[in-house]
């Protein structure tokens, strides 16, 4: 029990060496990063990020060979050693937490220790080694023998430190790009958030974009603000052919409605022709029993709006219709010389050449007349192991809901307070 | 006619449950009323999504109406396998007030969230916080109790048997959050993780944890410093969750929605 008796790197090493070790190498990470810098660290890409982590693993293993015998190895691969680099890493998370993560320019210890960038910074890099070896001690160690009662341990462990490193290694080569589909044009060039062109492996060509809307829906604002009248009341609704309701005060009958329509003298046809927007003649009987009919419309790119005036205070109106679903048909080629038919959907991605393509917008000025349709397409081949990792993350949390406390109860209950 | 649907499973809901309240003896029947309760919820959630056409997941309306569904399951589930009757009553109260807030403010029906919000990961992400916090704050009353009868030196180990429980199903939770947070995050911005504030507290609170699981298994036989790290790992918590944005470091937050849900 009289651990703290025990001198300093007199084996077993506990507490006060893992803290030294991890707190040591936080010191020499600052050292360097003040005096060499990390400004000429760039984040490491394909086949770097590999090779790296190759060797990395690779070390973790001859390590093991190595000293698995030895009682060294039973320090790293225990919870002391856990704990001080865990709170190594907490330390520079908290000071992560307290100070902006911006760019600064003027150079003050702030800056130049990398408090402002701290997840480039050097300390913080050692760190993560740092855990990342004593996590991989910790899970070998239990994975040599495997024993079926481990299970829930190995997933939560392994799960974190796969996660761990493949989002590391994984995040230069990481890559999100936008393309503008016009249709029957072939498109093979992405463009990235700030508006460099690249060229993609692959060709798209927009067939037709399709894009369903719900009906428009009835509203009332007011005359001199524009504001909807009673907000926080359910205050619109979707427009019906031969629809009755009741809208706040006022009785509301539809006796016409058109989805595409123009207007021709002092009515609306139905019709289908570029722009044509929703329209419909309404009829709207005041609390006092006066009678007012008239159309409205929400118009569209090209057509007006129309709204119906209430009194002085009030004016009935269409809203501008939300869209319900949109969709693209689109052909993708690819260098080999195959072409795929597929509709790209939102929350339907699809995946080709490594390239996963979704469905993200349209050009909504143009709503259903839009021609145009923007797509993501994003690269990122390590995300599967990242994903594998949280998974098993996630099964290692649900099993220790289910299994509970594993501090073992007779000691607790032996133990004494100290 | 949504409305009506809506103050019709409400009520059914509220009713249930708060009759099965004031029947916890009477185990069998009230669970089948928690039971009922949660499945009036369903059956209003599948009516409204196939009165949308969509899944119900777009406004603050519908989200609160998931919360109310999902926090009684996960309050059943905890009792059920842990007998925690006072989880399966705090979930079914912040159910009920979420199903009020919504009757007290039907315009959340039709107002949309933002686009980054409207992911089937939001729903998930919050219930599963909610559930972590309800633990970790019971555990850490725990611990008050503990350093109290530490400091009387008649600390009972009972005590930290039940701390150690409750931070195990709350750190359960709790790494389930910040997973979901993660998938949501690459789902909608393409990283999992950004370090903002809110990101970064969270990540230090869950550090908290990992390291009083770890220091507990270790030395089963030691309290006083146990006890001491998770009454720590508490102040944390609440600084992720109320002090963030004092912090010099919060202007630059993505999580300061002005409307939290
Ligand atoms: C997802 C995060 C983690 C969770 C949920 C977790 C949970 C646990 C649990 C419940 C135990 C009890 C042993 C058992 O299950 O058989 C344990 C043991 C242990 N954990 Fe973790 N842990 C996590 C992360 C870490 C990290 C980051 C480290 C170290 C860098 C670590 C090192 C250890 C060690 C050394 C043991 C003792 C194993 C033994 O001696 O049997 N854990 N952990």
């Amino acid at each position: 029990m009289n651990k703290n008796t025990k001198p300093l790197w007199q084996s077993p090493w506990g507490y006060s060496e893992s803290f030294l070790f991890a707190f040591g190498l936080l010191l020499v990470g600052f050292v360097l990063e003040f005096t060499v810098g990390s400004a000429s660290f760039g984040s490491i890409v394909f086949p770097q990020n590999l090779i790296l982590g190759t060797v990395y693993i690779l070390l973790i293993a001859l390590v093991y060979v190595l000293i698995r015998k030895k009682p060294i190895f039973k320090f790293l691969s225990g919870i002391p050693a856990s704990i001080g680099a865990i709170a190594g890493l907490s330390v520079l998370v908290v000071i992560m937490g307290i100070t902006p993560q911006i760019p600064m320019d003027n150079k003050r210890i702030v800056t130049s220790l990398g408090f402002n960038r701290l997840t480039t910074s050097i300390p913080f890099l050692f760190i993560n080694f740092y855990l990342l070896f004593i996590l991989g001690m910790v899970v070998v160690r239990k994975l040599f023998p495997l024993k079926w009662k481990n299970w829930g341990f190995v997933c939560s462990h392994l799960g974190l430190w796969i996660t761990v490193f493949a989002a590391g290694l994984g995040s230069g080569d990481l890559q999100r790009l936008r393309m503008d589909l016009i249709e029957n044009r072939i498109e093979g060039r992405a463009y990235d958030d700030k508006g460099n062109y690249f060229e993609l492996p692959l060709a798209i060509k927009l067939n037709d974009f399709k894009i369903e809307e719900f009906h428009p829906k009835l509203a009332v604002v007011d005359n001199t603000t524009g504001m909807l009248y009673e907000a926080t009341k359910p205050s619109m609704i979707m427009i019906e052919n031969k629809l009755v309701c009741q809208l706040h005060d006022w009785e509301i009958k539809v006796d016409e409605f058109f989805l595409t329509s123009g207007r021709a003298g002092d009515k609306y046809y139905s019709m289908v022709d570029l722009g044509a927007a929703p329209a419909a003649k309404v009829r709207l009987i005041t609390p006092a029993k006066d009678t007012i009919t008239g159309w409205i419309s929400c118009g569209s790119f090209n057509r007006p709006h129309e709204s119906l005036k209430i009194d002085e205070r009030f004016s009935l109106l269409m809203t501008v219709p939300e869209p319900k679903k949109f969709s693209s048909e689109v052909s993708i080629y690819t260098p080999d010389g195959q072409k795929q038919e597929q509709t790209l959907e939102v929350n339907k991605s699809f995946t080709v050449n490594g390239w996963k393509i979704y469905q993200l917008s349209y050009d909504e000025k143009m709503g259903i007349y839009s021609t145009k349709s923007i797509v993501e397409v994003v690269k990122d081949p390590w995300q599967i192991f990242v994903y594998i990792g949280v998974f098993m993350m996630m099964i290692g949390s649900v099993y220790m809901f289910w299994r509970g406390n594993k501090v073992k109860n007779e000691e607790t209950i032996k133990g004494v307070s100290n | 006619m949504i409305w009506n649907h809506f103050l019709l499973a409400a009520g059914i809901s509220t009713s249930t449950w708060l009759l099965a309240a004031f029947i916890p003896k009477r185990e069998l029947i009230r669970n089948i009323l928690v039971l009922a309760g949660i499945a009036g919820i369903a059956i209003f959630i599948g009516f409204l999504w196939i009165n949308l056409e969509r899944p119900p997941l777009r406004t603050l309306g519908e989200t609160r109406l998931w919360y109310a569904f999902f926090l009684p399951i996960i309050g059943f589930l905890t009792y059920w396998r842990w007998r925690y009757n006072w989880m399966l009553y705090y979930s079914l109260a912040l159910s009920m007030l979420f199903l009020f807030i919504n009757y007290l403010h039907p315009e959340n029906f039709s107002k949309t969230l933002m686009p980054a919000l409207q992911s089937p990961w939001f729903v998930p992400h919050v219930v599963v916080y909610i559930c972590a916090y309800a633990f970790l704050a019971a555990s850490s009353l725990v611990a008050i109790r503990g350093l109290y009868q530490e400091y009387k030196t008649e600390l009972q180990p009972k005590i930290m048997l039940m701390a150690d429980n409750l931070v195990y199903l709350g750190f359960a939770f709790l790494t389930l959050g910040l997973l979901f947070g993660a998938l949501w995050a690459k789902e909608a911005w393409g990283h999992y993780w950004t370090w903002d504030p809110k990101e970064t507290w969270a990540f230090i609170t869950w550090l908290g944890y990992l390291v009083y699981i770890h220091r507990r298994f270790q030395m089963p036989s030691k309290f006083k410093s146990s006890l001491w790290i998770l009454a720590l790992a508490f102040v944390i918590l609440l600084i992720c969750w109320f002090g963030v944005n004092y912090l010099p470091s919060a202007q630059f937050s993505v999580h300061t929605y002005s409307q939290q849900p």
